[in-house]
């Protein structure tokens, strides 16, 4: 699903990324590990295109990554959901608008939005916070929230930079049931962390930078 | 409500003394704009009246024909430089010249029609004509003398209350248009910085929305519906204050100007007038907002 082949990224005179390879396969579970600094997150935005590049070459699915237009990135990135360490949710919105949100920005028909917003936020196991904003949730919840938008969009891949790093160990074992729970529906995950406890829990493949 | 509208009516609420501003600098220039279209169509309707008085009067001469008179007229009527021909007899003269000295009943009980000579009265499609109409009525066999209606604030003729007014006419239009410019070109550019302010504001929001694969006219289409929000406001309020305005002048103003039509005496016309500018200002504050939250997004574009 996901090929790296011979990837090298430098920012300035610091190298994020040295000849890098590695391949995903579709349904998989990932763990990207390394200590901070060894290039997990640069990974994630090269994957959603943020940054490119200086050498070789991204495919997803049948496509080459560095091939895809300004105006074909958006329809792109419909296939990859984030879940980010810092939640990245609008303090403005509620739960429910900003899931909704997502579902705007694909453009999915309007009469559809409700049922599957109740959907995800059953999924993530935040229904009785729907109506809440960011302000009023905890740590957890908000992961729970930035999963759920994630989720919305029915994406093929889902990135996730960090996610239990702000959260507790009791916290970050629920979020990676519902980790696991997805990547058992066949979403391919991609998860950048730190966390030795997490990965030796859900023991799945790791690819360790160094 | 449309997505992109409720989400732009929320960032104005979330941000209300930016958009205060923004409002208020517009509200100013489309209050001067409709005041100032105001003034142009005064000034245009008060010219046009002038140019279409009746400027030349041919007096005919004593025991002249019927036939012949009508014959001199036809032939006016035919000239293309000529427009608006009238005969007036005697008794009309007589009747006109009572009305001009109704205060005075004395002076119109001393006359009578006999001493009126009949007349042709025509204006001129353009004053640049005067001389030579004039030369060429001089030597109709028919007539006797000819006049140039003159004497309005004590100007020679005709031809200088007319060269005054459009010199007027010319300085409001030229005046009013830098002046319009120049609020115009303000407007644009608070509303470049308001946008620019809160585009700043919803930075993480747009971040966040082009990492789930927003397009960039869903990114876009907030921020300008937001500036055509501030634009459409302070066009109405600009032009209903103006409205009101005049509406509490006009009966001083008509008193005042007496027969020149600076203002539609008839509603249903001088509403069609304000009509008229809200729907010129509605475009013009449409593509104001538009141009404005464009080139904010281009340069914010660029500069990524």
């Amino acid at each position: 699903m996901v090929k790296f082949k011979n990837i090298t990224k430098t920012f300035g005179s610091v190298s994020a990324l040295k000849d890098i390879s590695f391949e995903v396969e579709k349904g998989e579970f990932v763990f990207i590990t390394g200590r901070s600094g060894s290039g997990k997150t640069t990974i994630l935005k090269l994957i959603l295109k943020e940054i490119l590049p200086d050498s070789g070459k991204i495919i997803f699915g049948n496509q080459d990554i560095e091939k895809i237009s300004e105006k074909e990135l958006p329809l792109y990135r419909r296939k990859i959901g984030c879940v980010f360490q810092d939640f990245k949710v609008l303090p403005e919105k509620t739960v429910r608008e900003n899931i909704q949100i997502a579902l705007a920005a694909i453009g999915a028909p309007e009469d559809k939005w409700e049922n599957r917003i109740d959907e995800v936020l059953k999924a993530a196991e935040i229904e009785q916070r729907a109506d809440f904003f960011p302000s009023q949730l905890s740590g957890g919840e908000l992961q729970r929230v930035s999963f759920a938008r994630a989720l919305v969009v029915e994406p093929e891949l889902i990135l996730a930079d960090e996610p239990t790093g702000n959260l507790d160990w009791d916290t970050a074992k629920g979020m990676m049931d519902l980790f696991e729970k997805i990547s058992r529906e066949g979403i391919t995950v991609i998860m950048a962390t730190h966390n030795s406890l997490i990965i030796d829990k859900i023991k799945k493949r790791e690819i360790k930078l160094k | 409500m449309n997505f992109h509208l409720k989400t732009a009516l929320s960032s104005l609420r979330r941000a209300p003394f930016q958009a205060l501003a923004a409002i208020f600098v517009l509200t100013i220039t489309f209050f001067v704009g409709t005041a100032l279209a105001v003034l142009i169509y005064s000034s245009s309707r008060a010219l046009s009246y002038f140019e279409t008085r009746p400027q030349v009067i041919a007096f005919i001469k004593e025991g002249s024909g019927v036939e012949a008179i009508a014959s001199l007229q036809n032939k006016l009527s035919a000239d293309t430089r000529i427009k608006d021909v009238r005969y007036v007899s005697k008794e009309e003269a007589l009747s006109i010249y009572k009305e001009a000295t109704s205060d005075n009943p004395l002076l119109s009980e001393l006359v009578s029609p006999s001493i009126f000579p009949a007349s042709l009265e025509f204006s001129l499609s353009d004053l640049s004509f005067t001389e030579d109409v004039i030369k060429e009525m001089k030597s109709e066999d028919l007539v006797d003398s000819v006049g140039f209606t003159a004497s309005l604030g004590g100007e020679k003729t005709l031809d200088d209350v007319v060269s005054r007014l459009r010199k007027i006419t010319y300085y409001v239009r030229l005046g009013g248009g830098i002046f319009a410019g120049v609020l115009l070109g303000t407007s644009f550019m608070v509303l470049m910085i308001i946008i620019s302010m809160r585009m700043i504001a919803r930075k993480d929001e747009i971040e966040i929305l082009k990492l789930i694969g927003a397009k960039s006219g869903f990114i876009r289409s907030p921020i300008m519906i937001e500036a055509v929000v501030y634009s459409l406001i302070g066009v109405f309020v600009g032009w209903l204050l103006t409205l009101i305005l005049v509406l509490y002048i006009a009966p001083w103003v008509i008193s005042y100007f007496g027969q020149i039509p600076v203002l539609p005496r008839e509603p249903v016309v001088f509403f069609a007038l304000f009509g008229i500018i809200l729907s010129a200002e509605i475009l013009m504050g449409v593509l104001l907002a538009l141009g404005g939250s464009s080139l904010v997004l281009t340069r914010a574009r660029r500069k990524k």
